[in-house]
């Protein structure tokens, strides 16, 4: 089967274990402005904005070959559940043939889970299945380390973009492991490249934590958030995100009852805000922001798609908590014509605003 | 004592219910004026901008109930009416935006969750709030929602009649009538899409429905529909969009493309809504198939209302020919 994907933060994970289990992977590539603008053309106007630039990269799959997507239905009361039904309607409007292969947490319809495993198997045995995913957990866990490393570290980089640089040819070593050891061996040498990056030495009490929350697909799609991860790096900032894939996959992989991740903290730190799931990821929003203003970070940036429901629940209480935790939040509507001059404008001010708060803070 | 209710969202599906349940326990009930510039500008001002009208609407009118000396405001959390389907997230967060927004609000609010079987809410569980939070007895309790269930399905009954929503609120709560009922001899036919704090919201949908009737249009609307009726045509799609509402909309929409009787369908949206942005675009592709017009009507908080009324006339006009056309040629 040629089979694609959408395109979401590291994409090579999902192409791994297509790959293990002897699929033919067609790329999607890396959303551009093509992408985004045929995903604005054939989408429903109001769409969110990830709707829009899935369609857009079904579209670029469609064309490169592919026969199959791939795709996760999300779960919880919001519209990505319903992504499939529209895309697939649209798809067929525009003449275009397509299976679709939706994961739902397993939890929830162990049926269809099972049978999706199972188109998704083909000749395989289960013992390879089974090894195939645990290979990829493994990876994904890895790169996520690395990852956070690279937030890291490129705050402080003598040499500007080498970090990113650096962060992407590891994931060209990862894409070509096919077993434990190569894993292993991919990941000590990423950790030996991002040692040896240069970097200048910063006080502890100067360094700048900004935390990134808000839905899951602006947040982890670098290509469509004006790069904020670089972005703020390169201010100088260090970051982290609220959504790493190794932790979405163990939230969502693991029953309720032993679910000990820190997604399940999380969510008690969004209660008091947002006492109910309301859909997407709003609660979790409130909740990492109050958890990044209890471990005392210096900011944080809310990113949301345009009209985005349950952010806009989020963004609607975040004044609240922000002045509750004393944590500044600015938050950033994301869409085809983010990336502007004003956003930046808006980023290059919000540091300016915590760099000056962290300086009153010393002295 | 008093409690509010602002004239906004679902208060026009149950107000009947509301009303009665709380006169019954001896409460007076106080409601917002229609909704009007003045609400709308307050609403604006107190949200965030991307917020659909309704929503904006909503706060308005919460606001507008604290000046009017009410001792708490009912402001129900809309959780599910439908196994396994929620309401919207704006719906459902609803209560959160407002509470964390002003300070002291949250004491005057009475947040019961709702949760129920199908979209009759009159489960003992959603109204047990009173007891535990004014001492309400079990048993006055329960014989007041007695009572007011029994007007609600009066006034669902009334609708799968043929009223809407609002012409059966006003016949059960007996106000003047005022509006031009609908009569079955009308040429045209039309299928009006919407959900109901934006169609019978005045200001909203600028009277839209008033306007079809006044051009000799008869209409039909989700809640004229049974419910099961709807669920039916739900069931024959391969998954529904979660948003009881919407779904009902959906369900009402296939189910207009496949009535004979009806000519055409009109789909009333608010500006960013993000539900029915999924819901129209399967509609609309699906109109041709069906040959039957579909026009949408996208409302906001600037909407104006001249436009309104040549787009409608254009429309119904359109169908008359066409109904002239193929009565010609047959
Ligand atoms: S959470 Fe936001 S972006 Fe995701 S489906 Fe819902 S509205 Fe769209
Ligand atoms: S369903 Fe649409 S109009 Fe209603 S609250 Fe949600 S976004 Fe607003």
């Amino acid at each position: 089967m040629k089979v694609s994907f959408p395109y979401m933060g590291t994409t090579i994970v999902y192409k791994k274990l297509l790959e293990l289990l002897g699929h033919e992977v067609i790329m999607p590539p890396k959303p551009s402005q093509r992408t985004i603008n045929l995903g604005v053309k054939y989408s429903p106007e109001f769409a969110c904005f990830p709707l829009k630039v899935i369609m857009g990269s079904y579209i670029e799959a469609l064309e490169a070959g592919a026969e199959v997507l791939v795709t996760s239905g999300g779960h919880g009361p919001c519209r990505a559940g319903f992504y499939e039904q529209v895309h697939r309607r649209i798809l067929e409007e525009k003449g275009h043939t397509v299976d679709f292969i939706v994961f739902n947490s397993m939890f929830r319809d162990f049926k269809q889970f099972y049978s999706n495993i199972k188109k998704l198997k083909d000749k395989n045995s289960w013992l390879k299945v089974i090894k195939s995913l645990w290979l990829v957990y493994l990876m994904i866990n890895k790169l996520d380390i690395l990852e956070k490393e690279v937030q890291r570290i490129r705050a402080y980089e003598v040499k500007r973009g080498e970090t990113t640089k650096v962060w992407e040819s590891i994931q060209k070593d990862f894409d070509t492991v096919r077993n434990k050891v190569q894993v292993m061996a991919a990941y000590d040498k990423g950790r030996k490249r991002l040692a040896d990056i240069k970097t200048y030495e910063v006080k502890e009490d100067r360094k700048l934590r900004i935390g990134i929350v808000g839905e899951i697909y602006v947040v982890m799609e670098a290509s469509i958030n004006m790069k904020m991860e670089e972005l703020l790096g390169n201010m100088g900032a260090e970051v982290e995100r609220s959504q790493y894939l190794s932790q979405w996959v163990a939230y969502n992989a693991l029953p309720s009852f032993i679910n000990k991740t820190h997604e399940v903290d999380i969510i008690k730190a969004g209660e008091p805000f947002i006492p109910i799931n309301i859909g997407g990821h709003a609660k979790q929003t409130v909740g990492h922001i109050a958890d990044y203003g209890e471990r005392g970070f210096d900011g944080v940036i809310h990113l949301m798609p345009f009209g985005c429901l349950p952010e806009l629940v989020s963004q609607s209480i975040i004044p609240k908590i922000s002045q509750q935790y004393d944590i500044p939040v600015l938050t950033l509507s994301i869409d085809e014509q983010t990336g502007t001059a004003n956003n930046l404008t808006r980023v290059e001010a919000f540091i300016d605003l915590i760099r000056g708060k962290r300086m009153k803070k010393i002295s | 004592m008093k409690i509010g209710i602002p004239r906004s969202l679902l208060y026009f599906y149950y107000y009947p219910l509301w009303k009665i349940y709380f006169e019954e326990l001896g409460i007076e009930v106080v409601t917002t004026p229609d909704t009007s510039k003045e609400i709308i500008d307050l609403g604006v001002k107190n949200s965030v901008p991307e917020l659909c009208v309704p929503v904006k609407a909503y706060i308005g009118h919460f606001i507008k109930l604290l000046d009017m000396g009410v001792d708490y405001i009912y402001a129900p959390r809309f959780v599910s009416i439908l196994k396994g389907q929620y309401f919207c997230p704006k719906f459902m967060g609803l209560p959160d935006m407002i509470r964390h927004s002003f300070d002291g609000v949250e004491d005057k609010m009475l947040i019961p969750m709702i949760h129920a079987q199908n979209d009759n809410i009159a489960e003992y569980k959603n109204f047990k709030f009173m007891e535990e939070r004014f001492g309400v007895s079990p048993k006055a309790n329960k014989l007041a929602l007695g009572k007011a269930e029994k007007v609600w399905l009066e006034f669902r009954n009334s609708s799968l009649r043929g009223h809407t929503a609002q012409e059966a609120a006003d016949m059960i709560l007996n106000k003047p009538e005022n509006h031009i009922t609908a009569t079955n001899r009308n040429p045209v036919k039309i299928g009006v899409l919407g959900y109901v704090y934006n169609l019978y919201d005045p200001y909203i949908s600028m009277d839209l429905v008033k306007k079809l009737q006044s051009m000799d249009v008869s209409i039909k609307t989700f809640e004229m529909m049974e419910e099961k009726d709807l669920n039916k045509q739900l069931k024959k799609m391969s998954k529904n969009l979660f948003w009881t509402f919407s779904d009902k909309l959906l369900a009402a929409g296939y189910s207009f493309y496949e009535d004979e009787e009806i000519d055409g369908v009109i789909h009333v949206t608010a500006f960013g809504c993000g539900p029915d942005s999924m819901l129209g675009k399967l509609l609309e592709i699906d109109s041709t198939n069906y040959a039957k017009p579909f026009m949408t009507i996208r409302v906001d908080e600037h909407s104006g209302e001249n436009h309104l009324q040549t787009r409608i006339e254009a429309f119904v006009d359109m169908i008359k020919r066409k109904k002239m056309k193929t009565r010609r040629g047959a």
